[in-house]
């Protein structure tokens, strides 16, 4: 190993394990290692503010002190390595599953969710949504072999609680008083309409049907899935899913 | 010339991009966070787009990592050019340090060793880098908490050495000087006077926090008088260059940093005797 290179292997390890490598500085008249702590303190305080930034209504749930304590376990667990901090934490929401000790409440595990799925439609790429028009010209019997895609801005969370009022009160006040949640496993559908982050909770079918969609299901196939669930009109009940998707904005053109 | 290659500018931040959209603002050129822009798409690519159409751009990288160790990282020069196409920006500059090994980013401005195994590893590293981006690359001097036991010659000689065996500009930060001769106790001045005038590109003024024994390089103040008085002796020493005012924390309103922008201009204008008036 190259001189430098070893020198930024120990700089680095330092900083990752939170003390001061020995020998590395030159002391000119001062703390030999006081500059360093500058260094250390400014590592954990940028990825937590990171953290904050991509999941700030989870921040908000659980106040400075706990949140910090999380953030702290998750850094020294998935140091960085993106290119960009608006990256970091795209590995929490699986951590939490394996370390919910962390949390107060389990249903903060959704509430990180839900945060990370808006942060994702914010920025995803620009992608003409699909019009009713664009159907209009469809042949009758292209009907139940049609597929269809998400735009990339789309995503259906799989959720345990009924946390969207708790998340709603809390994203415009961070300081709102709320309650502890009820247990109510659904999905959570998000996306953006031009340059707005939406989002609403489904019903089964509805999420079911959208899954099957996402996973390149035909119309036929959604058709199949409704009927299966019980719905007395499965192509009317698909047809209407669908152009509720349509004049969403959540499909692609 | 251009406003780019005449004026004075700000980073472009967030808080900003209404004031910037709304009406004409008091500022030639505006300097851009690479990194902010490496997004599929949304918000920031979409109001990117819209004030690049009323003001000229440069894009300031925080990623590049040209000192690390680890080999150059393709893809994110990659995305880079593909911005580079975006903005068409006059010119891309990004830091003096590096940010991570081992595939990790500590999402930091490491200082560099200054020694003679460290240029040779730079020079070869701004010529791939120049090679990929097909333009000159300008480089910032960073500011600095620690000096290595390994080092060989003092910060200034690094960057002149590097600037005349790799071809690279500098971006000369006026604040990360005054706090580098504090942090390590040497004159300000022979810095400035020892930096290659013809290799400067661009100036940064910004404002720092002084915690006594060090001084750290916050960009959440407004600039203080010795970094002014370090800018005049630098416009003596080089003559104008485009300069830009950086804040990234406890951002104020638009107009208090345009007021502060007026300052370098007046401040520019009675150094050199010349007018530096918002065009």
């Amino acid at each position: 190993m190259s001189a430098p290179a070893e020198l930024q292997r120990q700089f680095q390890d330092a900083i990752l394990r939170d003390d001061v490598p020995p020998g590395l500085f030159h002391g000119e008249g001062r703390d030999e290692d006081g500059g360093f702590r500058i260094y250390l303190h400014a590592y954990r305080q940028r990825l937590i503010e990171g953290l904050r930034d991509n999941f700030p209504v989870l921040a908000a749930a659980m106040g400075d002190e706990t949140f910090h304590e999380l953030a702290r376990a998750y850094i020294a667990e998935h140091p960085s390595p993106h290119r960009s901090i608006r990256w970091f934490g795209d590995q929490l929401t699986q951590w939490l599953v394996q370390n919910p000790d962390y949390l107060p409440h389990p249903a903060l595990a959704d509430v990180a969710r839900m945060d990370w799925a808006l942060r994702g439609a914010f920025d995803a790429a620009d992608v003409l949504p699909l019009l009713p028009q664009d159907l209009s010209t469809l042949a009758p019997e292209a009907w139940p072999q049609q597929r269809f895609r998400l735009r990339p801005c789309v995503a259906l969370v799989r959720m345990e609680w009924q946390i969207e009022p708790i998340w709603q009160a809390l994203s415009a006040d961070p300081h709102a008083a709320t309650e502890a949640p009820p247990a109510l496993p659904h999905h959570l559908l998000v996306w953006r309409t031009e340059l707005h982050c939406q989002w609403r909770s489904l019903e089964a079918p509805e999420a079911a049907a959208l899954a099957c969609l996402a996973g390149g299901g035909s119309f036929a196939d959604i058709c199949e899935l409704l009927a299966a669930s019980q719905h007395e009109e499965p192509a009317a009940a698909a047809a209407g899913l669908l152009l509720t998707w349509i004049t969403h904005g959540l499909l692609a053109r | 010339m251009t406003a780019t290659q005449l004026g004075f500018g700000l980073g472009l931040r967030t808080p900003h991009y209404g004031d910037f959209m709304s009406a004409a603002q008091r500022v030639d050129w505006l300097e851009v966070i690479s990194e902010n822009y490496l997004v599929p798409g949304g918000k920031p690519l979409f109001f990117l787009d819209r004030i690049r159409r009323d003001y000229p751009m440069v894009m300031h990288g925080v990623s590049l990592s040209i000192g690390s160790t680890d080999a150059l990282d393709h893809s994110y020069l990659e995305q880079l050019r593909t911005l580079i196409e975006r903005v068409e920006p006059a010119w891309v500059s990004d830091h003096l340090c590096w940010t991570g090994v081992a595939g990790l980013n500590l999402h930091d401005l490491c200082p560099l060793p200054y020694t003679r195994s460290m240029l040779d590893h730079l020079c070869e590293r701004v010529d791939q880098v120049q090679l990929a981006l097909g333009r000159t690359l300008v480089l910032e001097n960073v500011s600095s908490y620690v000096s290595y036991c390994c080092d060989e010659m003092p910060e200034w000689e690094f960057i002149a050495q590097l600037c005349a065996r790799s071809g690279c500009e500098l971006l000369l930060d006026v604040n990360n000087v005054y706090v580098n001769s504090i942090n390590h106790g040497f004159d300000a001045r022979t810095f400035i006077d020892a930096i290659p005038a013809d290799r400067v590109r661009q100036i940064h003024l910004a404002g720092h926090e002084d915690h006594g024994k060090y001084i750290i390089d916050t960009h959440d103040h407004p600039i203080c008088d010795a970094v002014w008085e370090l800018y005049a002796h630098t416009l003596r020493r080089i003559g104008h260059r485009p300069t830009l005012i950086e804040r990234d924390d406890h951002i104020p309103p638009l107009q208090e940093l345009v007021a502060e922008l007026d300052a370098a201009r007046a401040l520019a204008a009675a150094t050199l005797k010349r007018d530096y008036a918002a065009a």
